[in-house]
């Protein structure tokens, strides 16, 4: 246990080292450390960037949608109503056409009631000469006959009416 | 008589293997100082070879990516080293992590050595002809001393170049600096002046202590913890073939190994112990040359 030359050597190895670690140890492993956590500061960085868009996307999604929802509600309810309408319109359309139909068919009837009083008129006169042919046996003139009958059946007809 | 044998064994391997540059004088005019410790400067010049060859091999291995291997667990320590001194040291200077990483590397990787077998190198050394060997510098005083003055340099070339006039305050008028500067009593002034010679010498002793204390820690832990391998391994010394054969000779053996490595672990433990309060130490001594003047 003595104090020599060797605190000499000593001096140097360890100041050798010292500075040879320095700069082929300690500086080239610290900047690759630094960069790294550089690196991962960023990627963090980038990362809570990322969820705070995709908090932000979510959030604008939900309000979109909720427009989305409440925008087909209103269509859904203006469909209602138009289809209400239109059942509306039919519904009136099919009374009026009913109405027309009822009115053509009260003027075919009315056309077909005098269209048998017409033919009724004409066969009741064809047996009414006959009858008066038998009767009275005289042929009258047609024209003659004509204009009896006539008389006849409306004042006949007009009785009965 | 083989206590004195053993005792006498253990004195030898206590020796180092030293060169004397005065070679012509006769052993008794030789001056200590010039002689050199061969063992030691081998051991330290192949430790430091070791780790500079490995610096060199890693540096051109190293990646900005995920790191894998060698260069993980050196980040582990380079890592707790900068951990250890952003905790402790006020500012930023450049040369503090790398010159605690140093000391901490290269005191474990001395220490390291205790974990060989204790007369293994000894005797490999004096089948080549060397005198003797120690492999453990720590063990030498001139390796501490020799980094713990370096730390000493350094704290007092901050200290004069960080707050020159507040450290020559220091050095020359603590802790009697109101005797000189508070007083108006002139008698009490001259007294203040008349204790600069001790406050001086307080200071001096007070700093001296630093190195003093940071090497002799070191060195005693490392030396005595050699001794107590030395003692277990003397539990294993007998005195022939026949003798290691016996019951008692094999109980020996038996005690020897399990006790030998028991405190092997336990050194192991101390040796990093010893390393890591070296190096916090450094960066505490350092630190407080750094601490801003306080007004």
């Amino acid at each position: 246990m003595s104090i020599d030359l060797t605190l000499v050597g000593q001096f140097v190895v360890f100041i050798t080292m010292l500075l040879l670690m320095k700069k082929m140890l300690y500086v080239p492993l610290n900047d690759a450390m630094e960069a790294r956590t550089k690196k991962i500061e960023a990627g963090l960085a980038a990362a809570d960037a990322g969820l705070e868009a995709k908090a932000k996307a979510d959030a604008e999604a939900v309000l979109q949608l909720d427009a989305a929802k409440s925008k087909a509600q209103e269509i859904v309810s203006a469909a209602e109503r138009r289809a209400a309408e239109v059942k509306e319109e039919a519904v009136v359309k099919a009374r009026l056409e009913a109405a027309s139909i009822v009115d053509a068919g009260k003027e075919e009837l009315a056309s077909e009631v005098g269209r048998a009083k017409q033919d009724l008129r004409e066969e009741v006169a064809g047996i009414a000469l006959q009858v008066a042919e038998k009767i009275v046996g005289v042929e009258l003139d047609a024209k003659r006959h004509t204009s009896l009958i006539d008389a006849t059946i409306a004042k006949g007809f007009d009785v009965h009416e | 008589m083989a206590a004195e044998e053993h005792s006498t064994g253990i004195a030898g391997h206590l020796q180092y293997w030293t060169y004397s540059f005065q070679q012509d004088l006769p052993v008794d005019e030789r001056n200590p100082f010039m002689q050199i410790h061969i063992d030691t400067m081998l051991v330290t010049g192949f430790v430091a070879c070791l780790i500079l060859f490995f610096s060199a091999w890693l540096k051109g291995r190293i990646v900005e990516g995920a790191p894998t291997g060698a260069q993980n667990a050196v980040e582990s320590v380079v890592g707790f080293v900068n951990d250890t001194v952003r905790d402790n040291f006020p500012v930023h200077n450049p040369l503090i992590a790398p010159l605690a990483l140093t000391i901490f590397v290269f005191i474990f990787l001395c220490n390291f050595f205790d974990i060989l077998p204790a007369y293994l190198l000894g005797h490999i050394a004096e089948g080549l002809g060397a005198p003797a060997f120690r492999p453990v510098p720590t063990n030498d005083l001139n390796l501490p001393v020799a980094m713990a003055l370096v730390v000493f340099a350094m704290v007092l070339y901050y200290e004069f170049k960080l707050k020159p006039i507040h450290f020559m305050k220091d050095l020359l008028l603590q802790p009697f600096a109101s005797l000189l500067l508070d007083s108006k009593n002139p008698v009490v002034k001259l007294l203040g002046v008349v204790l600069i010679p001790l406050n001086l010498t307080l200071k001096l002793i007070e700093e001296l202590a630093k190195p003093l204390s940071l090497s002799f820690r070191l060195f005693g832990n490392m030396f005595a913890g050699e001794v107590i391998f030395l003692l277990i391994a003397s539990l294993l010394l007998v005195d022939n073939m026949h003798d290691l054969m016996s019951v008692s000779g094999v109980i020996s053996e038996i005690i020897g190994f399990v006790i030998g490595l028991g405190w092997s672990l336990f050194h192991m433990f101390i040796g990093l112990l010893q390393a890591f309060i070296f190096m916090i130490l450094t960066v505490v001594y350092l630190s407080i040359a750094h601490q801003p003047v306080e007004h």
